[in-house]
């Protein structure tokens, strides 16, 4: 169903020409969204711009970056590191995929939910439950010890691999998303046929399912690449002084009196980049991977996009990795099948322990009585449960954070529910670039969005309102909500609709009676996503939130930062119970998003 | 079915909003003051002492917002004619880089006479048009008594660089400023010949230590927790924070000798909202009965004899201003790090941190 519908979206179909004039034209419904991104996001980003060449001459700030090697270094890097973190993700998150895939019913349920709640648990959490983990007090140093691995507890923090590790783990969940989305598009007959005929699990892994699942994978690398770029809480938490990325930069210019122009053309720099690489990626893939490795949601073109690589298969890249793989899996082909899926799930597992273990340490230190993070406790207690509740800093923070989250996911609905029916449903031109221009805040660097939204703010007095930061926040909603949407819509029956239509139906009824019932649980899902991700949003609010407003996630960052104390993971314990309480109150809905695609 | 269960949710955020819309406006009524805070232990000690007191007295709301550095949004804030903060703390070189373009005049007749008392027992470079100095920082030298003890402990910066006769994990802020000024010393340059620094030989010197270092911090809360985890055993630290864990019986001690004393100034930036608040709040923070009892809650000290007396000396012997204290530590000089760098359009201290950044990616 989502395949054809898919691919008659094209304007010259009849049909839906007749229906689209009866609904007057559904492009008109892009304008809110458009408008809100043009000033919210694009605006800013501008005068970004602007600031970063205002220098005399127009260039100086922007060559002090790139001449000085301090900074050359760092984005050289910065890439360096982005890179190794795709590399990671897209090797051991090929298995967990491929496990979530394997498994059946309750099994699986677990399996998937041990890998993408971790995705909807603020990043800051996660990574400070790593340097607990890692700490020379920490559990790893301690077992390590019992069991005589080393004489006594070494510095496993502040080093490149420690923030290799975190960021790997921090962005695995993208990846394993992204190639799961692959994997399930995948008719599992090609593989059945592939063994019939002869072929051994490791051949059919490389003959069929790689290259079959190959643009998930590119598409997970590219987005997990793209979204490391512009770190800086995991390596400035995890990182030693050798690791400085160039958002971390950012950040301590800002700190800096003198640095205007500078500072500007720090941000315009790392944009830039990011933007390149996204651009050079997507003339290779195609743009749909910003969007079409994003929470599983398939789209027309992504679907074109497992086609395509078939014919490309005879291509001289193709023939290589054939005659280097062919033979070796030849050879490992006489190992019994049985070992082929040991491999997957044992590595699995790892990747599960890698992703989980960080969140239940963390469960256990919230009921520690000391007042600093050690573990295991020496000594259980509530204390920091009470502190949390009757502390009105903390409370406040609470409550703005939901307010915050519940306007912000009302607007990114808004706005990008009714953008994804202008996308999905008009024969406006040049919908890709549309699309891409809805989707690319997932890209831009949040340091440098928070940047630049700063002096917006500051101009239309808007810094530290429930409504700015609402909006702010939404111009990462808005994405989400407008790619849920958008697959959610293309899985709607379209001759359902034109039949209402036929018998008299007006447009609104045909949407109210017909479209809205059946994007429902998409919708449902996109409320949710939006409203954790405005939920967890810290870097954005760093820059704009005002003493009057502080919310969850800033309030743990001022933790970190001035105070290590087990009300972190008091916060982190009630972060995780209200994604897992959200997801069983979902349960229903998602089904029905399953049943319906 | 769904349909219903969206419009409730509509209704309800619409609601929120309403609600949320109301509640902005009480809270933006007058009577409050919003004070830049240091978060922490310090933030909670100046809550209890200092803002709950005031709260009671005056009917003022003290609102806090945690920044350790206030200097750049001042001036974002004041330069976009949208000034947010009643009364910050900032670097001593800032109330000259900012004075002219972002902070007002105190006016020091308006204030308490009790503050008027303690204002007039502080030396005049500490009370300018701009700014008055209400803390006294410190950094100095902090171990780990569990791993120095029994008379072997380090007693300078040339100690904390001797790795053979002090063998541990070190710790340094990732800043020029302290650092160069500790790297020249551990070099054999005399604490009055500091000045200007010569910024070369300083990092020859921390390029020596550095393969010792096993965090170069950037919070004030991090040497504690890493000297507590064991992650190290000697730090380059904020006095303050160290020293209420010394008093509460951690294996801490701090070396005040060749340690750092300076001070933060407390500025009301230009066009701030609710500037008499902010002077009846620096009064009250002036008050020398009540700057005495914050040191008890946490011992960062208000630079005036007056204050010195009134505290409890089992406390005052971690102050930064404490005369024993003052006598080994250098005078650090926020003017030559305020001051424009020979390499152009920046400061010493822009200048130095680059540098400095080079040096550790290295």
């Amino acid at each position: 169903m989502t395949q054809t519908d898919a691919h008659d979206g094209n304007p010259g179909v009849t049909p839906s020409r007749s229906l689209s004039e009866r609904l007057k034209d559904p492009a008109l419904l892009l304008i809110p969204a458009f408008a809100f991104l043009g000033f919210m996001y694009l605006l800013p980003l501008t005068d970004l711009m602007q600031t970063s060449v205002e220098g005399d001459p127009w260039w100086a700030d922007l060559q002090r970056v790139l001449s000085v090697p301090l900074y050359f270094d760092s984005l050289v890097r910065t890439m360096n590191i982005a890179l190794t973190v795709a590399l990671l993700c897209a090797l051991i998150g090929y298995p967990a995929a491929l496990l979530i895939q394997r498994t059946k019913g309750i099994t699986q349920v677990l399996v998937a939910m041990a890998i993408i709640l971790p995705y909807f648990i603020a990043i800051l959490i996660r990574t400070y439950a790593w340097m607990v983990l890692l700490g020379r007090n920490g559990p790893i140093n301690k077992f390590a010890v019992w069991i005589g691995a080393f004489d006594e507890p070494v510095g496993l923090l502040f080093n490149r691999g420690s923030v290799l590790l975190g960021m790997t783990a921090v962005l695995l969940p993208i990846m394993v998303l992204s190639i799961y989305s692959s994997l399930s598009r995948l008719d599992p007959a090609l593989v059945r046929a592939a063994m019939a005929n002869g072929a051994g699990p490791l051949a059919a892994f490389w003959r069929v399912l790689l290259p079959l699942t190959l643009p998930g994978v590119g598409a997970g690398f590219l987005l997990v690449f793209v979204q490391a770029l512009g770190f800086f809480i995991t390596p400035s938490l995890l990182g030693g002084p050798g690791d400085m990325m160039f958002a971390m930069h950012i950040t301590q210019q800002a700190d800096s009196i003198t640095g205007e122009g500078f500072l500007q053309a720090l941000a315009v720099v790392l944009l830039v980049l990011t933007l390149v690489v996204v651009a050079i990626a997507g003339r290779f893939l195609g743009f749909e991977f910003i969007w079409g490795g994003e929470r599983k949601a398939p789209m027309p073109k992504a679907q074109q996009n497992v086609d395509r690589p078939r014919p490309a298969r005879g291509g001289t890249k193709a023939a290589l990795a054939d005659r280097v793989g062919w033979p070796l899996l030849r050879g490992l082909g006489a190992l019994n099948a049985r070992w082929g899926e040991w491999t997957v799930r044992v590595l699995a597992i790892c990747v599960i322990a890698t992703l989980v273990l960080p969140i239940v340490v963390v469960m256990i230190i919230s009921f520690s009585k000391a007042s600093y993070l050690t573990f295991p406790p020496t000594e259980y207690s509530l204390r920091w449960y009470e502190k949390f509740f009757s502390d009105r800093n903390w409370m406040s923070a609470f409550w703005n954070s939901l307010f915050i989250a519940i306007m912000s996911a009302g607007i990114s609905v808004t706005l990008g529910a009714t953008a994804a029916m202008g996308i999905v449903r008009s024969s406006i031109r040049g919908k890709s670039t549309l699309m891409l221009l809805l989707v690319s805040p997932i890209i831009v660097p949040p340091v440098v969005l928070g940047l630049s939204l700063y002096s917006l703010f500051l101009k239309f007095d808007m810094v530290g309102t429930y409504w700015g930061l609402a909006a702010a926040h939404s111009i990462g909603g808005i994405p989400i909500v407008v790619v849920i949407v958008a697959a959610a819509l293309q899985g709607v029956d379209r001759r359902l609709e034109q039949g209402a239509a036929v018998h008299g139906a007006s447009p609104l009824t045909v949407f109210r009676k017909v479209t809205l019932p059946a994007i429902a649980p998409g919708l449902g899902a996109a409320v949710f996503f939006a409203f954790l991700h405005s939920f967890d949003e810290l870097v954005l609010t760093l820059f704009l939130s005002s003493p009057r407003m502080k919310t969850l996630p800033l309030m743990l960052w001022g933790d970190i930062n001035y105070q290590l104390n087990p009300v972190l993971a008091v916060v982190s314990t009630l972060e995780v119970l209200l994604v897992v309480g959200g997801i069983i109150l979902a349960r229903p809905v998602f089904a029905r998003a399953r049943a319906g695609t | 079915m769904f349909m219903t269960k969206f419009r409730k949710m509509g209704l309800s955020v619409i609601a929120a909003a309403a609600l949320l819309a109301g509640g902005a406006q009480l809270a933006s009524a007058d009577g409050e003051v919003i004070m830049q805070d240091p978060g922490g232990s310090y933030g909670d000690a100046l809550r209890s002492v200092m803002y709950d007191s005031f709260e009671d007295e005056t009917g003022i709301d003290v609102i806090t917002v945690q920044e350790a550095r206030s200097g750049p949004r001042i001036k974002a804030q004041v330069d976009a004619g949208k000034t947010e903060w009643d009364l910050t703390f900032i670097f001593d070189q800032e109330v000259g880089l900012l004075g002219d373009c972002c902070l007002a005049d105190i006016d020091y007749d308006k204030l308490s006479d009790s503050a008027k008392e303690t204002l007039a027992t502080m030396p005049d470079n500490l009370k300018r048009p701009k700014g008055v100095a209400l803390q006294v920082i410190g950094v100095g030298l902090v171990y780990n008594t569990d791993v120095y003890k029994d008379g072997n402990v380090p007693q300078s910066w040339a100690d904390f660089w001797d790795v053979e006769k002090f063998p541990g994990e070190r710790c340094l802020p990732a800043w020029p400023r302290f650092t160069m000024e500790a790297a020249l010393m551990a070099d054999g340059v005399a604490k009055e010949d500091l000045y200007p620094l010569d910024m070369d030989r300083a990092l020859a010197k921390l390029e020596e230590i550095k393969p010792h270092v096993t965090k170069w911090w950037t919070t004030s809360a991090q040497p504690p927790q890493l000297l507590l985890d064991g992650e190290a055993d000697m730090c380059m630290a904020y006095t303050g924070s160290t020293s209420l864990l010394a008093l509460e019986g951690a294996p801490i001690e701090v070396e005040w000798n060749q340690g750092f004393v300076y001070y933060d100034f407390f500025s009301i930036p230009k066009d701030a909202p609710n500037y008499d608040n902010a002077l009846k709040l620096l009064s009250w923070r002036l008050d020398a009965d009540l700057a005495a009892e914050l040191t008890s809650a946490y011992p960062v000290a208000l630079p005036s004899p007056l204050v010195f007396e009134k505290a409890d000396p089992e406390i005052s012997k971690y102050w930064a201003n404490n005369p024993d204290n003052v006598a080994k530590a250098i005078e650090w000089s926020p003017e030559f790090w305020g001051a424009q760098a020979a390499a152009g359009n920046m400061t010493n201290e822009e200048y130095g941190q680059e540098q400095l950044n080079s040096l550790l990616a290295k």
